[in-house]
Parts: C-alpha cells; sequence; structure tokens
C-alpha cells in the first residue's frame, strides 16, 4: 500500500515540476475558537501535492496557476473544508470540529466506534454540558441529560450523593451502574473526588453491549473520559471561576406559636387531658426553620493547561472547589482540590503511551440526616412557643417531647469530620503492530486514604433527652461502675478511623480492523482483565476528652483514666475478579452491522460451584438509508438497531457463600462483657450472581439534516436475584450477628421506552440555537419472590411503625402498602350506619377502605391494605436549550419527572410535637373537614401509614438557567486574552410541585427499598452564580 | 522500532502467564481473621466461647418473655408512645393477636436462634476430649431446656431440632413434634444436666445444679406432674444452698445481685451502649427502661419509655398493708406528691395508655444508668428464677399432693419475709394469691393462670381453648411451605 502511495507520489511530482506555471499561495488556519491550528494537512484536491501548516498555524504551498484548483484542509476530529482558490494567493481558513454526531466516537468498552456504526443503546453526554451546571458532583449533573438513567437526589448536603439507575431498579440490592473514569473503578461515594469540570466526556452503555463488562454490567455502565490535549496545538491556558450563595428553596408550613397554642388545647381537650395554655395569644413564637437554614456560599477555582506538540499531547488542571451547607454552615461542608494530568506520547513509531493521574483532596463534615433524630426531623417538630435559648442564655429543652432536641444545639454539638485522599491513575501502553492490529497493556490503580473523626462533646439537651451524654445540665459526666463500688468518668469522646482502599487493574488486548474488498468491514477485540481490592481500617474511640473541647479531640489527647473504656477495632476485605472476553464486529457496506460479544468473569465473591460465568451478547444495525432503493428525502438518516444478551451484577458481601463464626455471641460472666463467637450468615456454597437478559430495539434518525431522533424500547428481566429471604426461624439465624443465607430467588422485569430528540441550528451564524430533550418511561414490577415469602419489609413508617415499602411479585419495587381512605366520619351516625366496621372510630377520624369486603377493617393484619403509589416515576423528562446571539449565550436544563409518591414520614405523633400548617383545616365537626382527621391525644387509628400521609411527588424543575457574554476580542486581545466570558447564572430557581415536603427529589437513602420516604430531607439548595472563563 | 517488539511481547506473555496459570490461586481469597463454621471445635477454649454465644440469646429472650408473661395477663398494659408502638403487645393486651405479631415472631426467632447454638456445640461435643468439658455440656443442655421450655409455654407444639444444624429443605420438612416430645426433651437435658452440674460454679452468672433443679421442678408443675415437681423443689430447697434475703426491698437493684435467692439470674451488663436496631445484640436489659417514666424529670427514677404499665387490679390485690404493694406498683403522681418540691418534677402521659401506675420492679433508677442509650441498657439482671418462686411452686407441688401443711410453712415464709402476717393455706387458691402477689411484674403471672386454667376468669378478653397458647407466627408457617398447622382458634 505504502509502496504504492509513494511511486504515484513521485510520479506527479514529476508532472507538477514539468509545469511552470506554479503560483504560492500562503495563508492562515485557525480553529473554531480563532486559535492558530498548527498540523493542518493541506492538499491540492485529487493530488498528492500538499504540506501542513506550521506552529503559528501559517502555511505556504506552490500550486499551478489554475483558477479551478481546489485547496484541501483537514485534521482529524474536524471538518474537511475545500476552499476554491480562484486565482487568490493568501487564504485564511477556519476549521470547525465535526459536527455531524453521526461520526463522533463513541466509547464502547476497550474500543471505540462511530455513532454511525453503533450497534447498542449508548448515549453521551459531553463535558461542557456537565460542567456549564456548576455542581460538585457528576451524578448530579447527569439529572435529565439522558434518556433511560434516572438520577435521584439521596442528599441535598455539600458532597451528597445521589441514586444513579439505568433502565430502572433490577434489583433491591445494589443497582450502582460500574462507573469507570479513565478506566478505573468508582463507586457513588468516590464520585465525591471527581471534578466535574474535569470531564471530557460521559458516555453511558444502557442495553445489553455493556456485556462487555460481563457481571458487573448488569446496573449499565458509565464510562467517563477526562480531558486531554490536542496535538501540535500551542499551550492553551483557561482560568474558570464562580462564586454563588446559596439558601433553601422552600421551607415547610407549619403551625405559628398562636395557632399552635389553640391546636394543642383542642387537641388535649378532645382527649379528655388539661389543655396546656391558658392563654393562647402568645404570638408567633420561633419559626424553628429561620434558626437552622442560613446563606452559604460555594466557589470554585480552577486554572488548566492542554496543548501539544507533534507526538505528545498534554491537558493538566488544578482546581478548588469549596461549598458551605444551607443547614449548618461549616458543620455541612464540602471542600476538594483536584490535580490532574492526562498525558500521551509517542513512545516510538508505534508505541504510544497514555498517562492519566488524577489526585483528589477532599474534606466533608456532616450533620445526622434525613432520620428520626435528625437535624430538620427535630426542627419540624420542635415548638413553636419555645425561645431558641432560655432567658439565662442556655439552649432550651423542648421539654414536653422527650425524642425531640433543640436543632440549634444539636448543630453545635456536632462534629463529623470525613477527609479523603485519592491517586487514581492509569499507564497505558498502545502498540500498533501493523495497519490492523494494535495491542494495549493497561495498568490501572486508585489508592485511597479516607480518614473520619467524630467528636461527641458532653452535652445536655434537658432532662431525658435520648442524645444526652452528660448526667446534667452543668455537663458532669456520668459515671460508670467498672467493678463494686469502682466508678469512672465516662467524659467527652472521640472517634478515628483510617482506612485504605487499593484498587489495582490489570487489562491486557488485542484490537484488530480490516476492510476486505472494500465492503467487508471485520474488528476484533480479545482481551483478559485481572481485579484485585483491598480495604481496610483501624479505628478508635477515646474517652474524657479535654475541656470538652473539640480542639483536643484526639485520641492522642485522651485522659481516660486507665483506658478502661477505649476501644479499638479493624477490618479488612479482600475481592478480586479475573475476566477474559472477546467482541467481534461485521459490517457490510456499513450497511450491515452485526457486533457479539463473549466475556468469562471469575469472582472471588462466589464459591467454587459457581465462580466463573459466561456472558454472551449479540447486537445488530441495519442503516436503511443507505440502501440505493431508499429515497425519503427529508430523512437523511435512518437506523434500526437490535441487541439482546446476559449480563451479571456481582454486588453482595464478599464471603457471602461460607458460614463464618462472625455472629455475635456476647454474655455477661462475673459482671464482664465476655466475648463468644456464633455462626454469623448462614451459608450458602450455591450462591452466584444475578443475571440480567436485556432486550432493547432502537431507531435512530435525522430529520433536514438538523434534527436527530433516537428512540429505544427495551425489556429487561433480572433472574435469581441475590436476595437475603427470611428463612424459617427453626434454622437459628436470627440470634445477634445473625444473618439468613444469601440465596439467589426472585425475579423483576422492567420495560421502558426511550426517546431522545435534538435539534441544532447551524452554529456558524449570528443567532444559533440548539436544543435536547429526552423522556423515558419505565414499567417495573417484581415478577417473583422466593417460595414461602409473601414479600421482603422495606422502610418504616412513624416510630416502632409497621412496614411502609415492599418488595412483592406483581408490585413495583418498594412500593407503599398501607391503608385506603374514603373521607372522614363527620358524625357519629354515619358511624353507627356504616356497612363497614371501624374499630375506635369517631367523628372526625379517618374512613378507611374495606379491601377485602368483609365489613371489619382488620388492623392486626394486612387483609385491608393496599397499594398506596410507588417512589418509581411513570416518565421523566429533560430539556436543555441553549441559544447564542453574537457574544450572549443563553441556557437552561429543566427537569421533569410524573406519578412517583412520596411518603410523608417527618411528623412525630407526640401530643406536643408542632405540626404542619394543614392541620388548621382539620375536621373539628360535621361538614367542616373531609380530608384532615380530628386533633386528639387519644390513641386512634388516624396515625397508622394510610394515603393521608402519602403525596403525589411529581415536579418540575429549572435545574439551572445561564446568561453568559463573551467580551469581543477586539477589546481582549490587546491583554493577550483569547476568550473572556463572565456569566450568571442559578441553579434550582423554580420547582414546581404539590409536594409538602422540603424537596421532591428524594433518593433511596437507607437502600433501595427506602426510595420515597421522606424522614425531612436536606433538601438541594437553590443557588445564584455568578462566574468567569478567561482563555489565554 | 524493533527493539519494542520483543520486551512487548515478552511482558505480554510474562504476565499472560502469571494470570492464567495463577487463575484458579488468584480467585482464592480467604477471609481474614474469621474462623469458619466447619473446621471449629478444636480446643477446650472453641467449646467455652460456643457456650458464651449459646448464653447469649438469654438476654434476647428475657424481655418479651417478661412483657408478654405480663401484659397478656390482668397485671398490666402495654402503655407506650401509642397504639401503633409495639403494636404486636398492644394486641396481645386486648386478647386480639393473629399470626402477624412481630414481638411473637421474634420469641419464636430468637429462642431458635439459642436452640441452635446449643446444638452447634452438641452436634460437635466428640470432636476432642478435655477435663471439664461434661459441665459444658451439660449447660449447653440447660440453655436447651430454658429456650424450648419458653417455646413450648408460648406455641405448644414446636418442631424438635436436636444436635444439629438444619439446612432450608431440612426445615422445611421438620414437623411440630407434640408438646408432650418437646417436654420429655427438655426434662431429659435437664436431667443430664443434673448429674453433672455442681451447686456452686466459680463463675457468676453460669447455670448451677439448684438452677437445673428448680426449672425442672417448673416444667413438671407445667405438666402437672406434681411429686416430681416436689422431689425437684425439695432437692432444691434441702441443698441450704438459698435463702430468702431479708428485705424484699432489696430484690431488684443492681446492688442486690447474685445473692443467696438468686437461683438463676440473667446477667447484664451497661458498659456496652446499644441502639434499637438491633436489641438481641444488647448487653444491657431493655426492659427497665421501657419501663421507665415517659420524659420524666425528677429524682430517684430515670426517663423513659413507659411500657408494660400495672393495672388497677394488681394495685388493688395488695393489701394496703402489704409493703410489697409499693415495691411492685409505683403510683406515679403519689410519688411524685410525695417528695419536696413535687412541683419542680414532671412527666408525659404515653398516648399508648396510662394507669397512673409503673413496673417499680424494673425500672430505670438513677444510679442504674447503663452506657447510651440508656434506655436498653440497664444493667440490672432479670431473676429468672428467685428462690421465692421455688418456694411458691414447691407449695403447689406439696399442695396437690396432699402435703399441705408443707405448703402453708412455704408460703408463710414468704410473708414473714415480706412483712405480713402468717395466714392459713386452705386452697390452692390461697398460693395462687400469695404467688401473684410475690411475683407480679416478673413475667409469670399469664403463663400461672394458663396453667392453672384460671386465665379465662382473669382475662378481659381471653377465650378459652385458643388463647392458652399464641399462635404460631404465620409467615413461619408460609416459610415451612405451609408445612404446618395454626394453633386452634387462629
Amino acid at each position: 500500500m505504502k509502496k504504492i502511495l509513494f511511486s504515484s507520489f513521485l510520479l506527479l511530482a514529476t508532472a507538477f515540476s514539468a509545469s511552470s506555471q506554479n503560483m504560492k499561495i500562503t495563508g492562515v488556519v485557525t480553529d473554531e475558537n480563532n486559535d492558530s491550528f498548527p498540523g493542518v494537512t493541506i492538499m491540492v484536491k485529487n493530488t498528492t501535492v500538499g504540506t501542513s501548516s506550521d506552529t503559528s498555524g501559517v502555511y505556504g504551498i506552490e500550486v499551478a496557476n489554475d483558477s479551478n484548483l481546489v485547496l484541501v484542509f483537514s485534521f482529524f476530529g474536524f471538518q474537511d473544508k475545500e476552499i476554491l482558490v480562484a486565482g487568490r494567493t493568501k487564504i485564511n481558513v477556519m476549521l470547525e470540529p465535526v459536527s455531524s454526531a453521526l461520526d463522533e466516537l463513541v466509547v464502547v468498552g476497550y474500543g471505540t466506534t462511530t455513532y454511525k456504526e453503533l450497534t447498542g443503546a449508548t448515549a453521551r453526554v459531553k463535558g461542557e454540558d456537565i460542567e456549564k451546571l456548576n455542581l460538585s458532583r457528576m451524578d448530579q449533573a447527569l439529572q435529565g441529560q439522558i434518556a433511560g438513567v434516572a438520577i435521584n437526589t439521596n442528599s441535598g448536603s455539600p458532597g451528597g450523593s445521589s441514586s444513579i439507575r439505568i433502565r430502572g431498579l433490577s434489583t433491591f440490592g445494589d443497582n450502582d451502574p460500574l462507573i469507570l473514569v479513565d478506566g478505573v473503578v468508582y463507586d457513588s461515594e468516590g464520585l465525591n473526588a471527581l471534578n466535574p469540570s474535569d470531564i471530557k466526556s460521559v458516555n453511558v452503555l444502557k442495553d445489553a453491549t455493556a456485556g462487555i463488562y460481563g457481571v458487573r454490567a448488569a446496573n449499565g455502565v458509565i464510562i467517563v473520559e477526562t480531558k486531554n490535549g490536542r496535538l501540535n496545538s500551542k499551550p492553551k491556558i483557561e482560568f474558570t471561576s464562580y462564586y454563588g450563595m446559596q439558601q433553601t428553596a422552600r421551607k415547610l408550613q407549619l403551625l405559628n406559636a398562636e395557632e399552635y397554642a389553640v391546636i394543642k388545647n383542642e387537641m388535649f381537650a378532645a382527649g379528655n387531658d388539661l389543655m396546656p395554655f391558658n392563654n393562647t395569644a402568645i404570638g408567633v413564637g420561633t419559626n424553628w426553620q429561620d434558626t437552622i437554614f442560613q446563606s452559604a456560599p460555594m466557589e470554585s477555582y480552577g486554572v488548566s493547561i492542554s496543548g501539544g506538540s507533534k507526538t505528545t499531547t498534554y491537558s493538566m488542571g488544578l482546581t478548588y472547589f469549596s461549598q458551605d451547607g444551607i443547614i449548618g454552615g461549616e458543620k455541612s461542608q464540602f471542600e476538594r482540590i483536584n490535580g490532574r494530568l492526562n498525558l500521551s506520547t509517542e513512545l516510538g513509531d508505534k508505541l504510544k503511551l497514555n498517562s492519566v493521574l488524577l489526585f483528589s483532596n477532599d474534606y466533608r463534615t456532616g450533620l445526622p440526616e434525613n432520620g428520626i433524630g435528625s437535624v430538620l426531623y427535630n426542627t419540624i417538630n420542635a415548638f413553636p412557643n419555645e425561645d431558641v435559648r432560655t432567658p439565662d442564655g442556655n439552649y432550651s429543652y423542648l421539654e414536653e417531647v422527650s425524642d425531640i432536641i433543640n436543632p440549634v444545639a444539636q448543630i453545635e454539638n456536632s462534629y463529623n469530620y470525613n477527609w479523603a485522599n485519592k491517586f487514581v491513575g492509569k499507564e497505558e501502553i498502545v502498540y500498533s503492530i501493523n495497519e490492523q492490529f494494535s495491542f494495549t497493556n493497561r495498568f490501572n490503580y486508585n489508592y485511597a486514604i479516607v480518614d473520619s473523626k467524630t467528636f461527641s462533646p458532653l452535652a445536655w439537651y434537658g432532662p431525658g433527652k435520648y442524645a444526652n451524654t452528660a448526667l446534667n445540665a452543668n455537663l458532669d459526666p456520668t459515671l460508670v461502675e467498672l467493678a463494686d463500688g469502682v466508678f469512672i468518668e465516662r467524659g467527652a469522646s472521640v472517634f478515628e478511623q483510617r482506612a485504605t482502599y487499593l484498587d489495582l487493574t490489570f487489562e491486557s488486548f488485542l484490537n484488530y480492523e480490516n476492510t476486505f474488498n472494500e465492503v467487508h468491514k471485520v474488528k476484533g477485540t480479545l482481551g483478559a482483565s485481572a481485579f484485585h481490592r483491598k480495604g481496610q481500617a483501624l479505628n478508635g474511640t477515646a474517652f474524657n476528652i479535654p475541656n470538652n473541647s473539640i480542639e483536643y479531640a484526639d485520641i492522642s489527647a485522651n485522659t481516660a483514666a486507665g483506658g478502661y473504656l477505649n476501644s479499638t477495632g479493624s477490618w479488612e476485605f479482600t475481592e478480586r475478579l479475573l475476566s477474559s472476553f472477546i467482541r467481534m464486529e461485521y459490517g457490510y457496506d456499513s450497511r450491515y452491522l452485526v457486533s457479539a460479544i463473549l466475556r468469562r468473569d471469575g469472582s472471588s465473591k462466589f464459591g467454587p460451584n459457581n465462580r466463573y460465568g459466561y456472558f454472551p451478547t449479540v447486537s445488530g444495525a441495519w442503516l436503511i438509508s443507505d440502501e440505493d432503493f431508499y429515497d425519503v428525502a427529508f430523512i437523511d438518516f435512518l437506523k434500526l438497531r437490535l441487541s439482546y444478551g446476559v449480563s451479571g451484577n456481582d454486588q453482595i458481601a464478599n464471603f457471602a457463600y461460607r458460614a463464618l463464626l462472625n455472629g455475635e455471641g456476647v454474655y455477661v460472666f462475673d459482671d464482664v462483657i465476655t466475648t463468644g463467637v456464633a455462626i454469623g450468615r448462614a451459608g450458602n456454597p450455591d450462591l452466584k450472581w444475578e443475571t440480567t437478559r436485556q432486550f432493547n430495539a432502537g431507531v435512530d434518525l435525522t430529520l433536514l439534516d438538523k434534527l436527530d431522533f433516537t428512540v429505544n424500547y427495551f425489556i429487561k428481566n433480572t433472574f435469581d436475584l441475590l436476595f437475603q429471604p427470611d428463612v424459617s426461624a427453626i434454622i437459628g439465624s436470627y440470634g445477634p450477628g445473625g444473618y439468613p443465607p444469601i440465596v439467589n430467588a426472585g425475579d423483576v422485569s422492567n420495560k421502558g421506552i426511550e426517546l431522545e430528540l435534538g435539534y441544532s441550528s447551524d452554529q456558524s451564524k449570528a443567532f444559533s440555537f440548539s436544543t435536547n430533550l429526552n423522556f423515558s418511561a419505565i414499567n417495573n414490577k417484581v415478577t417473583s419472590v422466593p417460595d414461602g415469602v409473601d414479600y421482603l419489609p422495606g422502610a418504616y413508617f412513624g416510630v416502632g411503625g409497621n412496614v411502609a415499602t415492599r418488595f412483592e411479585e406483581g408490585f413495583a419495587i418498594g412500593y407503599f402498602h398501607g391503608f385506603q381512605t374514603n373521607g372522614i366520619y363527620q358524625t357519629q351516625d354515619e358511624i353507627d350506619a356504616a356497612a363497614v366496621y371501624q374499630e375506635g372510630a369517631q367523628p372526625g377520624d379517618l374512613i378507611f377502605v374495606d379491601q377485602n369486603g368483609d365489613g371489619v377493617i382488620s388492623f392486626n393484619d394486612d387483609s385491608d391494605k393496599t397499594m398506596l403509589g410507588s417512589a418509581i416515576p411513570d416518565f421523566t423528562m429533560g430539556l436543555a436549550i441553549t441559544m447564542r446571539f453574537k457574544g450572549f449565550d443563553f441556557s437552561s436544563n429543566i427537569f421533569a419527572t410524573k406519578g412517583q409518591e412520596i411518603i410523608r414520614n417527618f411528623e412525630r405523633n407526640q401530643p406536643y410535637a408542632n405540626q404542619m400548617a394543614y392541620v388548621l383545616d382539620r375536621w373539628v365537626g360535621p361538614g367542616t373537614s373531609t380530608t384532615v382527621p380530628r386533633v386528639t391525644t387519644e390513641a386512634t387509628r388516624n396515625t397508622v401509614l394510610s394515603d393521608f400521609y402519602v403525596e403525589d411527588g411529581s415536579f418540575i424543575r429549572l435545574r439551572n438557567i445561564q446568561l453568559g457574554y463573551t467580551i469581543p476580542k477586539k477589546y481582549t486581545e490587546k491583554l493577550k486574552i483569547e476568550s473572556f466570558r463572565l456569566y450568571v447564572s442559578a441553579n434550582n430557581l423554580v420547582t414546581l410541585t404539590r409536594y409538602q415536603g422540603f424537596d421532591p427529589d428524594i433518593g433511596p437513602t437507607a437502600g433501595t427499598l427506602s426510595a420515597g420516604v421522606d424522614y425531612g430531607f436536606y433538601p438541594q439548595a437553590r443557588t445564584i452564580m455568578g462566574g468567569l472563563t478567561v482563555k489565554f | 522500532m524493533k527493539k519494542f517488539i520483543t520486551p512487548t511481547i515478552f511482558l505480554t506473555l510474562l504476565i499472560s502467564g502469571i494470570m492464567f496459570s495463577r487463575c484458579k490461586k488468584f480467585l482464592d481469597v480467604d477471609p481474614a481473621y474469621t474462623q469458619d463454621a466447619e473446621n471449629y471445635f478444636n480446643s477446650p477454649a472453641d467449646y467455652e466461647m460456643a457456650l458464651t454465644g449459646a448464653y447469649d440469646l438469654l438476654q434476647a429472650c428475657s424481655i418479651y418473655s417478661v412483657w408478654i408473661g405480663e401484659i397478656a395477663s390482668d397485671n398490666t398494659i402495654a402503655g407506650g408512645e401509642s397504639v401503633n408502638d409495639t403494636e404486636g403487645l398492644h394486641q396481645i393486651d386486648l386478647m386480639t393477636h393473629g399470626g402477624v405479631n412481630t414481638e411473637l415472631r421474634n420469641v419464636f426467632r430468637w429462642n431458635y436462634a439459642g436452640i441452635s447454638r446449643a446444638n452447634f456445640i452438641l452436634e460437635n461435643k466428640d470432636n476432642i476430649e478435655f477435663t471439664g468439658k461434661d459441665v459444658i455440656i451439660a449447660e449447653a443442655k440447660f440453655l436447651r431446656a430454658l429456650y424450648y421450655f419458653d417455646l413450648v409455654k408460648f406455641f405448644g407444639d414446636v418442631p424438635l431440632v436436636i444436635d444439629k444444624r438444619l439446612g432450608a429443605e431440612e426445615a422445611i420438612q421438620t414437623p411440630r413434634a407434640p408438646s408432650t416430645d418437646v417436654y420429655n426433651q427438655i426434662e431429659s437435658d435437664l436431667q443430664d444436666a443434673i448429674s453433672v452440674l455442681s451447686p456452686t460454679t466459680p463463675i457468676i452468672g453460669r447455670a448451677t445444679k439448684g438452677a437445673a433443679q428448680s426449672i425442672l421442678g417448673k416444667v413438671y408443675l407445667y405438666q402437672n406432674k406434681f411429686s416430681e415437681a416436689a422431689t425437684q423443689f425439695d432437692a432444691v430447697i434441702a441443698s441450704g444452698m438459698y435463702n430468702l434475703i431479708a428485705d424484699y426491698a432489696d430484690l431488684f437493684s443492681v446492688a442486690n445481685e447474685n445473692h443467696s435467692e438468686t437461683v438463676f439470674d440473667v446477667q447484664y451488663s451497661g458498659l456496652e451502649g446499644g441502639g434499637y436496631g438491633c436489641l438481641s445484640c444488647l448487653e444491657g436489659y431493655a426492659g427497665p427502661g421501657f419501663h421507665g417514666i415517659r420524659q420524666y424529670n425528677g429524682p430517684v427514677y430515670g426517663d423513659g419509655n413507659s411500657y408494660n404499665l400495672p393495672t388497677q387490679n394488681l394495685y388493688d390485690a395488695f393489701d394496703p398493708a402489704d409493703p410489697r404493694r409499693d415495691l411492685t406498683v409505683l403510683d406515679i403522681d403519689a410519688f411524685i406528691a410525695a417528695q419536696p418540691s413535687p412541683a419542680d418534677i414532671t412527666y408525659a402521659i404515653g398516648a399508648g395508655g396510662h394507669t397512673g401506675y409503673y413496673n417499680n420492679k424494673y425500672i430505670k433508677r438513677q444510679g442504674e444508668f447503663g452506657l447510651p442509650d440508656n434506655d436498653l441498657t440497664s444493667p440490672v439482671n432479670y431473676r429468672m428464677v428467685r428462690y421465692a418462686d421455688v418456694l411458691l411452686m414447691a407449695a403447689e407441688a406439696h399442695f396437690q399432693t396432699g402435703n399441705v401443711g408443707i405448703a402453708e410453712g412455704f408460703v408463710n415464709e414468704i410473708r414473714i419475709r415480706a412483712g405480713m402476717p402468717t395466714i392459713t393455706v386452705s386452697t390452692l387458691q390461697d398460693i395462687w394469691t400469695e404467688r401473684r402477689l410475690e411475683l407480679a411484674c416478673e413475667g409469670h403471672r399469664f403463663f400461672d393462670l394458663v396453667r392453672t386454667n384460671q386465665a379465662a376468669i382473669h382475662i378481659d378478653g381471653f377465650q378459652a381453648n385458643k388463647n392458652e397458647l399464641f399462635p404460631i407466627p404465620q409467615i413461619e408457617i408460609d416459610l415451612v411451605g405451609g408445612n404446618w398447622t395454626q394453633n386452634t382458634g387462629y
């Protein structure tokens, strides 16, 4: 091949040199940002005459004096530009990046392909669409950007994680996708270490083609690439910064002091108790929400340099990010420093090194969140007639409610710190054996050191409060009796832990690509991968920290007498994965494409009986628009795709296949706590991974060259769920530290449809407009549970209450289960005349629906309970709009979700607890209310879980709106500034919802089955920001 | 260029070679620092540790046995924050309980967990020989008997699993054994234990011969085998190991534990904290905190969860002159009124019910707090068998076998210690009444009423031929594929 080229070149050169009528054309090549563009190839069309631009983008070429000559300017990744010379001697050219989405590269795991030839359902988000949102974490920024990928916020606190669900919930266990950053595994928690503005692109493998990752692919795969440089480009320095203020987007409607007094008097009177208030005219009192919410700053500063020489590209950056919490300020803070180096260089003609180093240092503080006893739970239930502080300056005790403590005092006494240092790297050597074969060896590492410290000062929240650590208001320590008559003080304590995690991955694969007879394109990938993870930790708790002060909060400073109370602990685990994989692709004339994948995985999580598994996938595509018979003018591109395959989920505890003596067998002998042994979880040597079989059918089309449209329909069935179902008690698994065995049982089905619509106007015009719309609808259903198990219980309602969410055959995962109501009994006559007997019902009580029709509401069993909703939406939508006019740019990002429900579980059912303002519309006599029951201190059934506590959680949120202005270059050029952009931006400016809680965007905070249960969720902030981007 | 090829291929072959030759070994990861259940019992210490694990469940099982033994009876009501708070206890209180009841399920689960831990030792009893092994085996049998006795009292016929661990399939095929078979097993285990155990133990908390004999006597009593029962009780009494302590008021404090009246205590310590997430993991006794006065702020007592509240009926059962009344039942308002500054003392009423009375035997007291959460971690032992109980059971056994005089002597021994005048015992009811007064709030009442066929007379809502037994948790029946029948009436 080469020889032929060379000889023809010679031949042509001879031909040209024979001509005497030559002329010289010169000019400058620039890129889309008007930066000089070195290394661009300039060829005379249909000849081999050519040159390339120098480091300043300047070129010069000698051509025949023929006005019909055409020059072709080309550079990989950019659109070719053909220019008719027409006698000119100076021609300046601007190249633009490939704009056709069809030619963009897509990462598919151990290789790439183009959108045009893609056979799987894969979505891509560009780095700029993530960076634009100015969020601390990548997962937050992905919400609403990809059809079929549902992101829910687990906590709105700084550094709080999100749940990522690709194509629905397929298990009640771990639903997190496999996240690979430059090939390194990141878990959801670890995403705190990743700087969103370092991301070049995010590729999501949604369908069975993710099966190239085998036993870990069932929940989908997210492949993140960090930014890299460009060959032959001058160093480009970029400085970015923004500063914003955050506030809570909402406060709850709670009773003020006067309303509270009126309601409580009525409540106590109804229960035949003494009315607590003689005088109800006590003003508005304390709004506890005002005392804990604050404005909190958020800021980020970053600098990056990227560029490249002929053989090397580099990109490096340093970013600082800091965010204070809207509750607690620096008590719920997140701070991060990221350093990054991405280097590619040609070690030799055929040998290339790709090296990535990511360093991060992050720091996070936290408050008790989203549970009984969390700051917000206390805030909601604290009563408004008490001041934050008593006249003597102490925090008030809120004495009448034993389990509610002063939230301001609680924040003050919370000291939870977390530091993580993480080193992530990739060293990859790609050897291009010849034009067909390339061989890649890579080594990835991820080393994280996570330190945590919790200081528990002696604190007194009032008599009888559960959170007291001191003996009394003087903060005297409690005494512990070590032996008869021997007492020691138990003072302030500090817990410290250092945990380290090390992941090592070695991967080696061979890629082959060749085209025969110009139409038969064959690609192949063959490889192997070994993965090793080890985690270990050492921790300790020490007592009697001097001065009860954070200043001395370190184990080294403890003064515990004889060290008797101090304790230490440690843990360690190792897990490994050994895999080999093969992928064969064949394309005929780029019209018919098929691909087949087979992966074999061996996992240390499973016993010898089931250690290895095989995961096959096939996929295919047909480019109808390339057929000769195709002549639909307005559809430029039309492709059909099909895929089917098997993948696995191995996310369970290590060693679940064998019974270990790690139960808790502790008893007291001679007044000393004595440790024994007991079997922990019963073993199951036949344990294996969950298996997901997924079918996908998709259509991609482009209309009128501007409108891209993709639709996917999928059926995703998961079998052999890794289940820890209840087993018969007589096996003896329910002692302390004991668990039933993990077994493979239960099936789940997800079916759904995804639509993506993209439009982009001509970007070279003064006004340009682009938009992306995506839509997903998923039907989730449990199709089988293990024999003998009716359902798997999830979250609980109220305090000591019943199971509120379930995993049950025929229903969505984690659906809500309780009583349906049908208004309120207005009169005793109505109760007496009712066809259904409801024990204890009085006028003003909720009327429950007799589901089984036996004429009695059964409170002692489940026969009258029914489905009250679920946290899984009917559909979700995301809309992104970008507009540019001259120097101005505008963008906005909207997310909508419809049809999910939320359980309002933050109302403490205690006589003195404050209540939401809806009780003002309570029933007080016949005809006064048909929705809100009477208030009383009597025992009623109004407090059991019914649809009264279940709300519509649908919402539409303006996630981001941004207006930017780039100062015209003529003003900045003199300062050697390439571009200078200023912007203002707002996150979560508007949320439309009927939900009464703080934030309807609630993730599963305590496992999959807790989704949609709101204990007083830390809401996402509303942020107003200003920022700038300067490029040099 | 060529120079790269050889090293690349060399490196690749080397790494691939290492990877695949060690493939199997690479994935053979063993758990660090943890022992496997299948190759244990290699040293005396292994047996000792496993025995500690078998004792562990006593702490958990006692919580519910005491609650249900009282709440189901006419002695107490459930109480608590609301009627939905531990709803199962409220249902038992009202005798409306059915097959879905979390608390009964815990009774069922925890007792079987204890049994499986005892069985784990007995299954491996022949692994090695060493001095003292017979005592460990005897204690394992003693514990197994205790757990089965709890089960047979609650549920009647229960599956009998002996000396082995069950797999899931085996569990499904294990039927409910007739209660007579269960009692036979209990008797045989206790007889084995009695033949080995010493009257005293160097380690406080371990089973003694006297404890095993007392339990065996009680087991006979429950089966109306009165002369056999009397034999066991007489042996305990004749052993001379036990005495009633002088002052009834000293019986239930941490300061007075493991004394001459102690036949068998479930041992607790306040030195380990705990949470509501795992009640069975606690080393402290959750009873006193749960029984504590709701949001109490005042002297003597600590605040708690207002569970298991004595009824007016119990309060009135005492002669006002009987010192045991106020030592058993705390009249909270009267107590507060008697304090120096009553106005400073506050407490709250739980929506789960209020009688004005609190369980004054097991209650959170100042000076007896465990580590946080101290509602759960009381260091107070549960007095499972105290000598007064033995005397009263002996009285019953002797009365039933015609030795009224002996019975009367035992009853009056109790009354004299309590500071009450002696009585003439002429009917069984005289003994039963004394038994209620002496042992109220200690978890015996419901089972005594059932055993003596008086439950229907004294308990509102009690249905004869049904409520003598609790229902087998419905889920447990489902989990064995419906192979068990439910108890009559449920």
